[in-house]
This record gives C-alpha cells, sequence and structure tokens, in this order.
C-alpha cells in the first residue's frame, strides 16, 4: 500500500451524507435480491448456488462505520437535514466576496451558523473581516437551509428509515457539488500532480505482476 | 472533517468473485481492507469514493487469485487543526472529557482545555463550568470554593449532551508488539495499548461547549473574551 496523497481534496459532511446513503440503498437493494432469489430457488426446489453468497459477506466493517456515520450525520444537531445541492452552491457562491479561506467555507458549510456566536468560532477576526457584514453572511447561511425541510426530518428522525425516504442524488451532482465548493483548480491540480509509479522494482508481489510486463 | 486521499495498493480478487464487474469487485475488496480502519498519518476510512485506475487483472503462480494494481480515492476522517466540528460527551472522569462521533470515539478534551474555571463533580460525574466564579480578582478559585458553589449556578457539561469543539491536535500511535523488554535482566511491564488515533479537543472559548449553551446568546458576549487556547 502507498499512499499517493493523504488530502487530496475536503468533502463536506452532506457530500459523505450522499455517498454513504447511496452505499446504504444499494446495499439494501443487494440484500432484497439475494434474499428474492434466494426464496425462488428454494420454492423451485434448486441447490443454493454460489452467486447469493458473494453478496452476502458484505463487509462488516463498511457496514458499521456507514451505519453509525450516517447516524452521527442525520442527527437532529447537524443542520444537514435542511440542506440541499441547490442550496449549498448557492450559499459557496454568495460566500465568495467575503475572502474566507476554503477551511473556512467548508465549515460554513457543514455547520450551517445562524448566529453570529457560532459564526465567530469559525472564522477568526470576524470583526475586523467582515465587520458589519456579518448579518449578511448569516442570511446567506439562512437562505440555504430549507425551514419546510427541518420540520419534516426531525419528525422522522431517528435515521436509518431516511435513507429510504429520501431519494439519493446520483454520483455526478455529487461530483459536481465537491468542485463547486472547494473549486476546480485544485481539482485539476491534484489529478495533474499524481505521479503514476509503475516501475514496480520492489521485490515480492509488486515485482512478480511486472515481469511480464518489462 | 472528511477528506478523500488518494491510495494505490495491489490487491487480489478471489476467484468466488470473478462473476461480479471487475470494478464492483475491487471496491467490495478496497472496503473489506480499508473501511472502518485507522491508516497511520491519513486518519480513519470511511468507504471508497472511486477508482482512479486499475490495471489489468493478473495471476500469480501459487494462488487463483486474480492481482490488480488499483489506484483509488478514499473518504477518510481525519478533521484538521483548529477546525470545529460537533460531538457528543460519551463520558466524564478526572482527567477530562471523553468525546464520541458515533463511529469514531477517542477524541478527548483534557482539562487544560476547559472553559476556566471549572471542576469535576464526582457525585453528578460531570464537569460544571462557573462563569460568576471568575469575575473577582482575575485568580483561578481552588476545586475546593468551586465545589462549594451552589449547584444552580454551575453549567453542567452532561453525559450524551452535544459540544461544538475544537480540535487542537491528532496524533497517531502505532505500537507494534515488539519483543519483551528487559532492563537489567527484569521485565518491563509493557504499557497498555493505546488508540491508534486519537483527537484532542478544546472547548476553551466564547461559542464553544455545549450548543445549547450558546443557543440564545446575544452578540453583547463577545467583548470579554476569556479565550485560553
Amino acid at each position: 500500500m502507498e499512499v499517493v496523497n493523504p488530502r487530496s481534496s475536503l468533502l463536506s459532511n452532506y457530500e459523505v451524507l450522499n455517498l454513504l446513503r447511496e452505499l446504504e440503498s444499494d446495499h439494501l437493494a443487494k440484500t432484497k435480491t439475494a434474499l428474492r432469489i434466494k426464496k425462488e430457488e428454494e420454492a423451485s426446489g434448486k441447490p443454493v448456488t454460489g452467486a447469493t453468497t458473494i453478496e452476502d459477506e458484505i463487509c462488516e466493517n463498511l457496514r458499521t462505520v456507514e451505519v453509525e456515520a450516517i447516524q452521527y450525520l442525520t442527527g437532529d444537531f447537524q443542520p444537514i437535514a435542511a440542506q440541499s445541492d441547490a442550496g449549498i452552491t448557492k450559499l459557496v457562491q454568495n460566500l465568495e466576496p467575503y475572502g474566507f479561506t476554503k477551511a473556512e467555507k467548508l465549515q460554513i458549510v457543514n455547520l450551517a451558523p445562524t448566529e453570529p456566536v457560532e459564526l465567530y468560532v469559525i472564522v477568526e477576526e470576524l470583526e475586523d473581516r467582515l465587520g458589519e457584514r456579518m448579518e449578511e453572511v448569516l442570511s446567506h447561511v439562512r437562505a440555504s437551509l430549507d425551514p419546510d425541510a427541518v420540520v419534516a426530518v426531525s419528525s422522522t428522525q431517528p435515521s436509518g428509515g431516511v435513507a429510504e425516504n429520501q431519494p439519493t442524488s446520483n454520483s455526478a451532482t455529487e461530483a459536481e457539488a465537491t468542485i463547486e465548493v472547494y473549486g476546480e483548480e485544485t481539482w485539476m491540480q491534484d489529478t495533474n500532480y499524481i505521479e503514476w509509479d509503475d516501475s514496480g522494482e520492489g521485490a515480492g508481489i509488486e515485482g512478480d505482476l511486472e515481469m511480464d510486463d518489462e | 472533517m472528511f477528506q478523500l486521499s488518494i491510495i494505490k495498493d495491489t490487491l487480489p480478487i478471489l476467484p468466488a468473485a470473478f462473476a461480479l464487474p471487475p470494478e464492483q469487485a475491487l471496491i467490495s475488496a478496497i472496503n473489506k481492507k480499508y473501511a472502518n480502519r485507522v491508516l497511520h498519518e491519513v486518519g480513519l476510512c470511511i468507504a471508497v469514493f472511486d477508482l482512479v485506475e486499475a490495471g489489468e487483472g493478473k495471476v500469480r503462480y501459487g494462488d487463483g487469485c486474480l492481482w490488480y494494481k488499483v489506484t483509488f480515492r478514499m473518504v477518510v476522517f481525519r478533521p484538521f487543526a483548529s477546525e470545529v466540528i460537533l460531538a457528543k460527551v460519551k463520558s466524564s472522569d478526572e482527567e477530562g472529557i471523553r468525546l464520541t462521533l458515533g463511529f469514531f470515539d477517542d477524541m478527548y478534551i483534557p482539562l487544560a482545555y476547559l472553559p476556566q474555571p471549572a471542576a469535576f463533580d464526582p457525585n453528578e460525574r460531570a464537569h460544571f463550568w462557573l462563569p460568576e466564579a471568575a469575575t473577582e480578582d482575575g485568580s483561578a478559585p481552588s476545586t475546593h470554593e468551586l465545589l462549594d458553589s451552589p449547584t444552580t449556578s454551575r453549567m453542567y457539561i452532561d453525559k450524551g449532551e452535544v459540544l461544538r469543539v475544537r480540535v487542537e491536535i491528532d496524533e497517531f500511535y502505532d505500537d507494534e508488539p515488539g519483543p519483551p523488554k528487559a532492563t537489567e535482566g527484569v521485565r518491563v511491564e509493557r504499557e497498555q495499548r493505546r488508540a491508534p488515533y486519537t483527537v484532542t479537543c478544546s472547548i476553551a472559548e466564547q461559542g464553544l461547549g455545549p450548543v445549547a449553551w450558546w443557543k440564545s446568546a446575544e452578540p453583547a458576549a463577545e467583548g470579554e473574551d476569556k479565550d485560553q487556547g
């Protein structure tokens, strides 16, 4: 194993939640199909084939971390329930003129501060940098949150079920969001930055694999 | 608090998974190897984000697996220093507060990062903050004085409460069970296993601490800066 780049970009909580929900619904769908196939096979008296068992052994670790992270991200103390792709994109655009750093923008998106105290914690030297414009920032944040969603979701909270109820966006929009938030330039730069080390001079497996190539 | 890490690895796919499309088989192999594990100096791996590049699967002498060289992007939990995050109190003791995020619970607030003056109440098993006690002459009141205070004026940090915390430092430990150490013929007891990844947080700042403390706070509170960090 080799870490090419430990931090190629930062992700917002919202993006992570979308990814995990997608995994979760994928998993549910798979389990359902597997069960259905199994039942059909049992009904028709055929011996159970190996195909279903592969699906069954979906990694325990992944399931654990997935479920726990979804629970954390959908907790009622998180603003995520009221956030949306469009809202976040708009918010990031609106924050542009204030000269926040990338990290500050990320935290504003993650925590959605609606009160001055919360913003003070996130942004250093807030008063010097923003002065009177602080209220504007807070109103941008408030505008990005959908008040109806908060009510709707907090009533149906204790997670789990949320994954099924809400349509998960596909990975295309997710990738879009990433670029929106963190700026295209870093994205491009990062992909170019990778040096493909395919020389495989090391011994062991790596060496074995390269043998017939070179 | 989450980031994408690009990782390169060589992984075997068991013959049983040959029926699946290779991407799918690879992603599940990667998830199996990395999900919910701490990578040294990288962070806690959550799940595969996507594959960047994968070579042809190759068969080696000795097993029936297809070995793939693959580069992928991983969603990793690694809050950066000074990031503000929300966490729940898992437990409190004399040494400080332990926090949990559900999927990660090696997060601590040591005594030095509590808002001053604060003390630990052994009866309630919780720390409390006593903002009034600090006012007189700037000198910190003793723990004794703090514990004599009327319970009503204490601001407790109870178990299960949601705190807004600032990440101060994160540390990785890679404790390998090496050979037994012996000094002058006497076996030295090995120290206890440390968590591979710990995050140290602070709530010693205006706006940090239980979210409820600051819910209705007025902007006027900013003047008196009790910043400890």
